[in-house]
């Protein structure tokens, strides 16, 4: 049973559509006890970084899906927002992270070459998948997903890198670290190159 | 034991082909072969021959048509589902007679991504213009939802009426003499027995009747020809003349398949009318399941007559359906859904008592009474 | 590489697609639930939706149906259409849609932008312009209700305005060439784009896969938007879903990419 941790942000349906059409059980979280026998969670997000954690820490779940992670070894895969949530801190806020995987959150502006670009990065862009992680798997050659951000995952160990995109400037658009996984881009809504990446993600 | 119940506790398959006891009134000789694989080599096959040495009377239609076109936009139509039939038609009907048809589509909502996209490669690959007619789809849906409410079997019949009307109105309304079709021994010549729930053509009456009872909104724009009307009317009076050039050439599925590939990269269908998300549900899961009624296996026993599949295969590829539990799974909450009704909804019209035409008004002896008369006229040629 | 996004749009109207020239007639062109997925079957970049009628009918968005079109499609929805309040807006990402289109609000009260993009973060704010030539100048209007009312205001002031207040997409729609497909306004975009600080989408005149080539090959990345290119056939305009692959794509469109 796969859990969507639902605070509040978010494309929830998006994931239980996919997981649905692959015959794989799924449920939307609304509260810690729905989280109870999940085997593997997901973290989505969409929007302020504040906003997000905000809601998260007030959603009753935060210590019970910890806990799963931290000490149960359950694998959780955070999304776009959902993914830059698992860092220390953001640029973007003043809330801390979860910091499941040490790095920061930093916006595209400050990045060098990516000034003058329109932001949010939007669109289908290449992903480069630089270890070899089971996420990956079946997408090693051009894969492609779709982004919709404005703020990037730096990790501080760049060996929890798994994969890289470029808008202006190299930076990591999936990370990994034991059972934390994390991706920017959106799986969900990246056709048949996204339902692998969340096939691949229960099959962890 | 009465005689009908001694029947039903008996199991026959045809010895040549697989069409059996699926059918209740089909008819055995004495060495156990079916009256369709007789009225194939004796009716059929004399005046057929494989599609092979037609191709001078081929060639003097082609000039018929050509001259009747001469000075108009196209010379004939073709309606196009983007399946195999109709689209090999189009090829035979540029390349081979050198004609300029019009390809007619008619969109009733259940398109799959593969007949729009072979539709489009045909168009692009032939050269030729294409004309799509859109059914009203909260029509359709209300006519559709309609029939399964009513129980009888042939649930295909609101699709079927609105392609061949539509093709039919728009051929009369533009003048076009020349309708073609991709009708064909090669993959048709074992008929689909009307116990099976192929009501022979286009009933309005029974239609109207189905939709009087169990619809909600007015038919306003949704197209339906009577038979009688296009028989008797379109064809006898306004001269229109429907030609199944498929019949007078060599015409073999896997063939076609390839060639039209390699020309035109369009792709082959896992089977024959999956053109439409509709009828390959309709014919692979409702019929099967709910009236017990195999399509595929008049399609395969075609096949076998025809000599393009063994009886051995025939009878593999029967006893497995053709999409998994899964897939149907889907597919069933996509009929429900775009029909706007639960599935729960869906399940229980599919749970309900199966009728047939019979409990509802029709023409049907009329229909066959007028198809002897027109067979008597020499109008109607038909070899089954 | 980021590629310039290929968008069909699609317009509702009573609950089937039409679609229009310059904002008028509507060809009915079928349900668009086969419609959507059918482009998603043909793995499309990107999808909008734009209820016509809502606004100037004073209607709610049909949430039901926007949450069904939502369900088929494994790829970025845009809905458009009726969309003036937050709450509106809340339920229609809650309902698995990307990103929600402001038009007329946008215009007649363009704080919602701050309150909406606050409440579902900008990147899913899409502002969507109706634009017209004004007589004379070379300026345009934005326009609302179907292009039956002018606001008076000048596209590149209210896009200045937009992205400020948390826009987070601007799609510009040029009412005059809807429907004509004889090409985008090119010069215009280049215009609007030395402006616009977040992504610009364009729609409006695709005729052909080299039109869009044309707009990319002088402005940069720009998503194109297309009605007509992807939803007719050849000079009938059969109606026959359309969209270009990924290697068409990239001989027609992602090769002429110029880069900024």
């Amino acid at each position: 049973m796969i859990a969507i941790i639902n605070y509040g942000l978010g494309n929830i349906q998006a994931f239980v559509n996919v997981y649905r059409k692959l015959h794989i059980d799924v449920r939307v979280a609304n509260e810690p006890g729905d989280l109870v026998d999940a085997s593997k969670l997901i973290l989505p997000g969409v929007g302020a970084f504040d906003h997000a954690m905000k809601s998260f820490n007030d959603s009753g779940m935060r210590e019970d899906a910890e806990c799963m992670v931290l000490d149960g070894n359950v694998p959780v895969l955070g999304i776009c927002v959902g993914m830059q949530m698992l860092a220390d801190s953001s640029v973007e806020g003043s809330e801390a992270g979860l910091g499941w995987i040490g790095g920061k959150v930093l916006p595209f502006t400050e990045a060098t070459g990516a000034q003058n670009l329109p932001i949010p990065h939007m669109g289908w862009n290449d992903v480069t998948n630089i270890g070899d992680s089971p996420l990956f798997s079946g997408l090693e050659d051009a894969a492609k997903f779709y982004f919709l951000h404005s703020y990037f995952f730096e990790c501080a160990n760049s060996s929890q890198s798994i994969a890289i995109s470029n808008y202006g400037v190299d930076f990591s658009c999936a990370v990994n670290s034991n059972n934390v996984y994390g991706v920017q881009f959106h799986p969900e809504k990246s056709h048949h190159f996204g339902v692998q990446l969340l096939k691949n993600f229960s099959d962890i | 034991m009465s005689a009908t119940e001694d029947k039903m506790s008996e199991y026959r398959i045809c010895k040549k082909c697989i069409m059996d006891t699926s059918d209740p009134g089909i008819i055995f000789d004495d060495n156990g072969v079916c009256e369709y694989c007789q009225n194939f080599n004796k009716v059929i096959l004399p005046s057929w021959e494989y599609g092979r040495g037609h191709i001078d009377e081929l060639q003097q239609v082609a000039d018929n048509i050509r001259k009747v076109g001469k000075g108009k936009d196209f010379d004939c139509i073709i309606g196009l589902s983007g399946g195999l039939d109709s689209s090999y038609t189009a090829y035979v009907a540029k390349e081979i007679m050198g004609l300029r048809p019009l390809l007619f589509h008619v969109d009733a909502g259940w398109n799959t991504d593969q007949a729009v996209g072979n539709i489009e490669k045909l168009v692009d690959g032939l050269g030729l213009d294409l004309f799509t007619e859109v059914v009203n789809w909260e029509e359709m849906k209300d006519l559709q939802l309609s029939y399964l409410k009513s129980q009888v079997p042939d649930q295909d019949k609101p699709q079927d009426t609105a392609f061949f009307s539509a093709l039919y109105t728009f051929a009369r309304k533009h003048k076009i003499k020349y309708v073609l079709t991709g009708g064909n021994y090669s993959t048709e010549c074992c008929r689909e027995p009307e116990e099976w729930g192929a009501y022979p053509g286009i009933d309005k009456m029974l239609t109207l009747d189905i939709h009087r009872k169990y619809g909600s909104r007015p038919l306003k724009s949704y197209p339906i020809v009577d038979l009688l009307v296009y028989k008797a009317y379109y064809q006898y009076i306004l001269g229109m003349k429907v030609f199944k050039p498929l019949n007078y050439v060599p015409f073999v599925k896997s063939d076609a398949e390839k060639l039209l590939k390699e020309r035109f990269d369009w792709e082959p269908f896992q089977h024959k009318h999956h053109e439409s998300r509709f009828t390959r549900f309709y014919e692979d899961y409702w019929l099967p399941k709910k009236f017990g009624f195999e399509k595929r296996r008049a399609h395969f026993s075609s096949l076998v007559m025809t000599g393009q599949m063994t009886r051995e295969d025939a009878i593999n590829r029967i006893s497995r359906p053709e999409m998994d539990d899964k897939f149907i799974k889907n597919e069933f909450e996509f009929v429900a859904n775009k029909l706007g009704i639960t599935v729960d909804q869906l399940q229980e019209i599919f749970d309900g008592e199966n009728k047939t035409f019979r409990d509802y008004r029709n023409k049907y002896t009329l229909i066959r009474v007028g198809f002897n008369v027109l067979k008597a006229l020499g109008i109607e040629k038909r070899h089954f | 590489m980021l590629r310039p996004r290929i968008i069909p749009c699609l317009l509702m109207r009573d609950k089937g697609l039409v679609k229009t020239v310059k904002f008028k007639e509507g060809k009915y062109i079928g349900d668009p639930i086969n419609a959507v997925r059918i482009f998603n079957e043909k793995e499309a970049d990107e999808l909008i939706v734009l209820d016509i009628d809502a606004t100037t009918h004073g209607t709610e968005p049909d949430f039901h149906r926007i949450s069904y079109l939502a369900s088929e499609c494994q790829m970025p929805l845009c809905y458009g259409g009726g969309v003036h309040t937050v709450d509106q807006a809340k339920k229609i990402i809650a309902l698995g849609v990307e990103k929600v289109a402001i038009s007329s609000a946008a215009v007649e009260n363009p704080e919602i932008i701050s309150k909406i993009s606050a409440e579902i973060g900008r990147q899913s704010v899409v502002v969507v312009l109706d634009i017209k030539k004004k007589r004379l100048i070379k300026a345009f209007d934005v326009w609302s209700h179907n292009a039956t009312k002018n606001s008076k205001r000048d596209v590149l002031s209210v896009i200045e305005q937009v992205q400020k207040l948390g826009a987070g997409e601007v799609v510009l729609n040029f009412i005059d060439r809807d429907g004509t497909m004889k090409g985008y306004d090119i010069d215009f975009i280049n215009k609007v784009k030395s402006v616009c600080r977040v992504p610009l989408t364009v729609l409006g005149g695709a005729g052909s896969l080299s039109d869009m080539g044309d707009v990319v090959a002088r402005c940069g990345l720009v998503g194109l938007a297309a009605g007509s290119l992807l939803v007719f056939k050849g000079k009938y305009r059969a109606v026959l879903i359309n969209y270009p692959s990924d290697e068409v794509k990239n001989n027609n469109i992602y090769n002429r990419l110029k880069h900024d």
